[in-house]
């Protein structure tokens, strides 16, 4: 009876959060619709549902619908397990989000998340690290230049801007001195001057970057640049498999703006109200969430793609010191135990 | 030859992340001004008696219909999109159209039918939507094609205006 109540709780967290997380990532394929038209002085889609809000849907039904290609010369096993190895990853880091402090599930303790390790922002970054794969064997398997060119592109900044993306962290884990998500989380509390985004502004800034670098996104969209490599990757999909990398990418934006509201902005924390419940808790960690999910957006229509060499050479020669010596001093005051 | 001295950057310029925050308030204060999509279907083309919409068929206020079936609209016609079967009448002009199709996938709004007509009786109205399900249902007979006159009345006033040039 136990066991069946622990799986029953299992099963029902991993259904609402998962649950969550896609539809959370529907919703962002139509702001980024939506937002993106605003900013031309556009309205964006409004005619599926009220205001346009069943569109996911609709071109999810479309998705499902369309025809499947696999080129000829393609690398057909390699091909059709891409988009799953590119999808699966950037869900997977999910499963230690913390939510709220307080689980509102039956005989469940411990923070709202569906699992909790002790070395969760490890896990997460493994995983962020791991969907690069589902990128190059798609690229690679389609057998087509600018899909591997695209994949290439991908595969040397993302390695490039992990680099910085982890040592930004790593500033926060020295302070901490934990490798848990939680207690990063409560660790910075209600007061919002405790918080790592202002401890910690350089490594928010390098974080922030890093995460548009680490999920393709503008400016640093390289493995997708329209202008120059047709689709990038995924030049070569269709259907469904087009939708997943699609859905990868955005489940991988969520997850990234997850870890930078719990890294930096407090996690689940409510500001100036510590005891808040559940519910609330949960209600502010998706506000600050979808600010940074617009941020993602309302950055794509303000800056111009880069050049790579200057990708390159911002990431190599700019980030990497700055992330570096942040992270010497940050281990230089907590040695000498001024924080 | 012109040499383009390269603007000096300022430190700020330098630093590039205020000036990415100006470019920030820029993008966000504009998605709030006007937006410049027409919601077509709600929002109708605005339409005057210049438009040259689809040719219709000018009816007289007695339901009687002004062409004569002289055939020069047919004639006229570049895409041959017209045919007419002329036949006789009791009414005073002795000659009423029996059958006077145009097929709306050949016509190319040309208006030459309505330059050709010497009774003023084809007229390019303001009416610009064209959709169906097939070919067939896209051939306007001549019941399709009447509209009275007086609706046409601002369409005739101007051709006659831009007519007496010539």
């Amino acid at each position: 009876m136990e066991l069946l109540i622990t799986i029953g709780v299992i099963v029902a967290k991993l259904t609402c959060i998962f649950g969550f997380v896609v539809t959370l990532a529907a919703l962002t394929t139509l702001a980024e619709r939506k937002v993106s038209a605003w900013i031309q002085f556009r309205h964006g889609p409004n005619r599926v549902g009220p205001g346009g809000l069943l569109q996911p849907l609709a071109d999810g039904i479309k998705f499902i619908f369309k025809e499947e290609l696999v080129p000829k010369h393609a690398n057909k096993i390699m091909f059709l397990i891409a988009p799953s190895l590119a999808a699966m990853p950037a869900m997977m880091g999910i499963a230690v989000i913390p939510f709220a402090a307080e689980s509102p599930f039956y005989q469940d303790s411990g923070p709202l998340a569906i699992a909790q390790l002790d070395i969760s922002v490890l896990y997460v970054l493994a995983f962020g690290g791991l969907s690069i794969y589902g990128v190059i064997l798609g690229g690679w398997a389609s057998n087509s230049k600018f899909s591997l060119l695209g994949a290439l592109r991908a595969s040397a900044q993302m390695i490039s801007y992990e680099l910085s993306l982890i040592l930004s962290v790593m500033s926060i884990v020295v302070m901490t001195g934990s490798l848990d998500l939680v207690v990063i989380a409560t660790e910075q509390g209600s007061n919002v001057l405790n918080w790592n985004i202002v401890k910690q502004p350089l490594a928010f800034l390098l974080f922030l970057v890093a995460t548009f670098a680490e999920t393709n996104r503008h400016p640093f969209d390289f493995a997708e640049c329209e202008p120059e490599l047709v689709g990038g990757f995924h030049t070569e999909y269709s259907a469904m498999r087009f939708a997943l990398f699609f859905l990868g990418e955005y489940c991988a934006i969520i997850v990234m703006c997850a870890l930078t509201v719990t890294f930096f902005l407090g996690g689940f924390a409510v500001p100036f109200w510590e005891a808040a419940p559940w519910f609330v808790q949960v209600g502010a960690f998706i506000a600050k969430l979808c600010f940074f999910l617009f941020l993602f957006i309302w950055v794509r229509w303000t800056l111009p793609r880069f050049r790579f060499d200057q990708l390159m050479a911002l990431g190599w020669k700019r980030f990497l010191p700055l992330a570096l010596a942040n992270l010497f001093v940050t281990g230089g005051l907590v040695a000498l135990g001024w924080y | 030859m012109v040499i383009v001295k390269r603007k000096e950057l300022s430190l700020s310029e330098k630093l590039y992340f205020p000036e990415i925050m100006r470019g920030l308030s820029m993008t966000f204060r504009a998605m709030f001004k006007k937006r410049v999509t027409r919601q077509y279907p709600e929002e109708p083309l605005p339409t005057n008696e210049v438009t040259r919409g689809q040719p219709r068929l000018a009816v007289n206020d007695d339901d009687t219909i002004r062409c004569v079936s002289c055939g020069l609209c047919e004639i006229a016609c570049p895409a041959y999109a017209i045919t007419i079967d002329g036949q006789e009448t009791d009414r005073f002009i002795e000659r009423e159209p029996e059958r006077f199709d145009i097929d709306m996938l050949r016509c190319i709004l040309c208006g030459f039918c309505e330059e050709a007509c010497p009774k003023d009786a084809i007229l390019m109205s303001d009416e610009l939507e064209l959709a169906d399900f097939s070919r067939e249902a896209l051939v306007y007979d001549i019941e399709m094609l009447k509209r009275p006159v007086s609706k046409l009345r601002p369409r005739i006033d101007y051709v006659y205006k831009v007519n007496e040039r010539w």
